[in-house]
């Protein structure tokens, strides 16, 4: 390991880590652009490339892509990154209430710590947690997503009958393509544009940055007045570390954990500490419109959630998502097979990778620090221009994404039904929620089903899937008996 | 060959004499676009990779192959790009027998007549692996179990995908029957197997290799290709068995149908002489995948006759 630091202190893997930091950074804050099209894109570089330099190139950009997020969403509410979603249901509000700056180091701040115990996980319990991440089959999926999908049904402000709506509105626009389970297409309409499904970035972006987009034009006029120009430095205070401590430590092992869950990303790892930051808060009512605790689980978990995706990926060769799967085909193209054998065979680059993860995060931390300032003045440029050019990089990077201009219609079009559920007072939050986990659930559900032969009841058969279950089930069922509850004090009261 | 010779001679004519235009028919005279149905990572995408910058590098085409990842449907998102695409040799498909596959399922209407074969690229073929800790070291095992107790093994598949298909030729072959669960990618059935939630799983010999030690490790019990491989010398072939199935997924590069037959030959020359290279080669063997290259017209006609096979097991299995 030691070793792998000193090798990892030389003039070109520092270059190359720093440079992928910063472009991850770049890539991550402009609304469409992402991390995994980025390293992509950089692919074909890494072939005339070391091993090492190549990995640390990648890892950087890896880690800077997921930070940047969120800059744009909490200043724009506008995902830099899907995995910067959640970030937008408080960070926004936040800014819009003055205080954006406080947002940002707080996001900051909650990134590198995230960054930090993961990779204490990284570097310290790799084998035994890659090991119990495995034994979690689709039952376990399957009962933590719906975890997920219930505690976050109530995050909708205002009307939960329109929440629900949305949410199911997002499951079922998630419907149409390949039916996992039989191999046959569903809900395509015998067009054969739709065989592939609508993927998730141009649905993501076009909900919450062309909506987003359309609103600010329509109201280009008055809104000018909210420039704001952040002079005093981003810091965070001692505090602060107090005050947000568990939910640091809470959300940083949740994201690892999602993390090392193969197929599950960092907007799964934020939906689900946010989830949790909600559910054990003391007010939950606060969450969705400015609380500091919200962004603290997002921007911890999704950071989180890279240190835990690289523990499958070193131990076993498993790729926890697409950023990954083409870390691995960049190994692969220079002849080193990823698996348990890895640190075996070169052990430069198993320990490379732990290295390298550190020396990004730190990297990270710096160049988001000293950049903020001058990115976020970059986010209130005159809006005619700005709103211009993020047009223009939704367009290129939901484009890029698969290489194909359906995408961008699709992007177009549920930026209008993003805009139209807003003017009709439907939450953004469950419709996008919906669409994300909805997948999942449906895959794992079906997955477990054909495994036990059709019995649910397998469920309880396997502990954390049971627990995960009774769970969902209470937070489901407690509104419920509060109500029933003070309805009967309510009633006793007016008896006596 | 010769007609490549003879269009850099010509090509080198007109630089010659600087002014003249290049002919109108000189092909290529755009880069060529390669369609990989896959996200980047994969094996069909590194071939690609690989063998375009050889063509590059060796100064096979006079414009560069372009590698455009279009990932969805397991590849059928990136056939229909190509199949709209101007048939004129600047787009064209790298895929492999999941075209097939995809046919015989009826999730395209595109079969191998609606594309013109460039040629086959060599191609792997995979392992059955079972995991290591069931005591079940050769194929007449596992198959002894399930004749006893059908379904007492979890089968981890993608379903309509080619483990599904694969699994299923050798079941009916062999005469038994497995349980089933599906998972969406080669590491997800990895996932399953070893952390003890499936039994069985078919992976591509270099995965099997690369992860035949995690969880309980992965005892593979019979490879599908037509002879045993240098990389797993001990792993008998499914004909070896006594079971007539073999399964060699193809790097199989396509143009659409209605592409001229000059063209097609200029990018088969190209791909080929690439594909020979000493480095394209070890790469091959390095990575547990067969060496061949198989002229247009001979894989259009073995894969019609594949998907004809594959159209029966699929009525069984949808």
């Amino acid at each position: 390991m030691l070793l792998a630091f000193s090798n990892l202190l030389a003039f070109w893997p520092l270059t190359y880590l720093a440079l992928g930091v910063a472009l991850g950074i770049i890539v991550g804050s402009i609304p469409g652009l992402t991390a995994s099209m980025l390293i992509a894109l950089s692919l074909p570089l890494t072939f005339y490339m070391s091993s090492v330099d190549a990995m640390t190139l990648l890892i950087g950009m890896y880690v800077g892509g997921i930070s940047g997020g969120l800059i744009a969403a909490t200043l724009l509410r506008m995902p830099g990154t899907p995995a910067s979603i959640m970030t937008t249901f408080d960070g926004f509000p936040m800014a819009q209430q003055g205080k954006g700056e406080r947002a940002l180091a707080l996001g900051i701040a909650a990134s590198i710590i995230g960054g930090l115990i993961s990779w204490v996980f990284l570097a310290v319990l790799s084998p035994p947690l890659a090991n119990l991440a495995l034994r979690f089959g689709p039952w376990e999926y399957f009962t933590m997503v719906l975890m997920a999908l219930v505690m976050l049904a109530s995050l909708s402000q205002g009307s939960l009958v329109k929440g629900l709506i949305a949410a199911c509105l997002g499951m079922l626009l998630a419907m149409p393509g390949i039916d996992p389970s039989i191999g046959q297409l569903r809900l395509t309409f015998g067009w054969d544009k739709l065989t592939g499904g609508l993927a998730l970035l141009p649905v993501l972006i076009g909900t919450f940055a062309i909506s987003q987009i359309l609103k600010d034009v329509i109201a280009i006029d008055q809104r000018l007045a909210q420039v704001q120009v952040m002079r005093r430095a981003v810091a965070i205070k001692a505090r602060d570390l107090v005050t947000h401590g568990p939910n640091l430590l809470r959300s940083s092992v949740i994201g690892t954990w999602v993390g090392l869950l193969p197929g599950i990303g960092g907007n799964i790892a934020a939906m689900l500490a946010y989830a949790t930051a909600k559910s054990v808060s003391k007010e939950p009512e606060k969450f969705g419109k400015g609380h500091e605790a919200g962004v603290v689980a997002a921007e911890t978990a999704n950071n989180a959630s890279i240190g835990g995706a690289l523990i499958p990926l070193i131990t076993m060769g498993i790729p926890g998502s697409v950023v990954e799967a083409i870390l691995i085909g960049a190994l692969i193209i220079h002849n080193l097979q990823p698996g348990p054998l890895l640190f075996v065979t070169n052990p430069e680059i198993a320990y490379g990778v732990i290295a390298s993860y550190l020396v990004a995060n730190i990297f990270m931390a710096l160049m988001m620090l000293a950049a903020v300032g001058w990115i976020s003045r970059l986010m209130y440029l005159p809006r005619a221009y700005l709103l211009t050019a993020i047009l223009f990089f939704c367009v290129i990077g939901t484009f890029a994404l698969n290489n194909r201009f359906f995408d961008v219609w699709v992007m177009l079009a549920f930026g209008v039904v993003g805009f139209a559920l807003e003017y009709c007072k439907v939450p953004l939050g469950p419709f996008v929620i919906g669409f994300v986990l909805a997948p999942i659930a449906e895959e794992q559900l079906r997955a477990g089903m054909m495994s036990s032969e059709g019995d649910f009841l397998a469920l309880f058969g396997r502990p954390f899937a049971a627990t995960f279950f009774v769970i969902s089930i209470l937070t489901l069922c407690w509104p419920l008996y509060q109500e029933w509850r003070q309805r009967r004090r309510a009633s006793a009261e007016v008896t006596t | 060959m010769n007609k490549l010779l003879l269009g850099s001679l010509l090509a080198g004519a007109a630089l010659a004499l600087g002014a003249m235009p290049a002919p109108a028919e000189a092909f290529p005279d755009k880069p060529i676009r390669v369609i990989v149905g896959f996200a980047p990572g994969g094996r069909t995408d590194t071939v690609a990779r690989l063998l375009a910058a050889k063509i590059e590098e060796k100064g096979l085409l006079p414009q560069p192959l372009v590698i455009v990842n279009m990932p969805g449907g397991g590849g059928a998102v990136g056939a229909q790009e190509v199949l709209d695409a101007e048939p004129d040799g600047h787009t064209i498909i790298h895929w492999h027998h999941q075209l097939l596959i995809a046919k015989a399922m009826e999730i395209i209407e595109a079969g191998p007549d609606d594309f013109t074969s460039i040629g086959f690229a060599g191609g792997g073929s995979p392992v059955w692996s079972v995991r290591g800790d069931l005591g079940l070291d050769t194929l007449d095992d596992v198959v002894q179990k399930l004749k006893a107790e059908p379904g007492s093994l979890v089968e981890v598949i993608g379903i309509g995908t080619i483990p599904h298909f694969v699994g299923a030729l050798l079941a009916k072959e062999a005469g038994f029957e497995t349980r089933k669960v599906q998972a969406a990618s080669g590491s997800d059935r990895l996932k399953m197997i070893a952390g003890g939630n499936a039994d069985i799983s078919l992976f591509a010999a270099s995965e099997y290799e690369g992860w035949k030690t995690a969880g309980q490790g992965l005892e593979a019990v019979v490879f599908f290709g037509p002879n045993r491989i240098d990389n797993l010398p001990d792993v008998p072939t499914a004909t070896e068995l006594g079971y007539d199935v073999v399964w060699a997924n193809p790097n199989w590069w396509l143009a659409p149908t209605g592409t001229p037959q000059e063209n097609i030959d200029i990018l088969a020359a190209a791909l080929e002489e690439a594909f020979q290279d000493e480095e394209i080669k070890a790469w091959f063997a390095e990575n547990a995948l067969d060496h061949y290259w198989t002229p247009g017209p001979q894989a259009h006609e073995e894969s019609v006759e594949l998907l004809g096979r594959l159209q029966e097991v699929a009525a069984e299995i949808r």
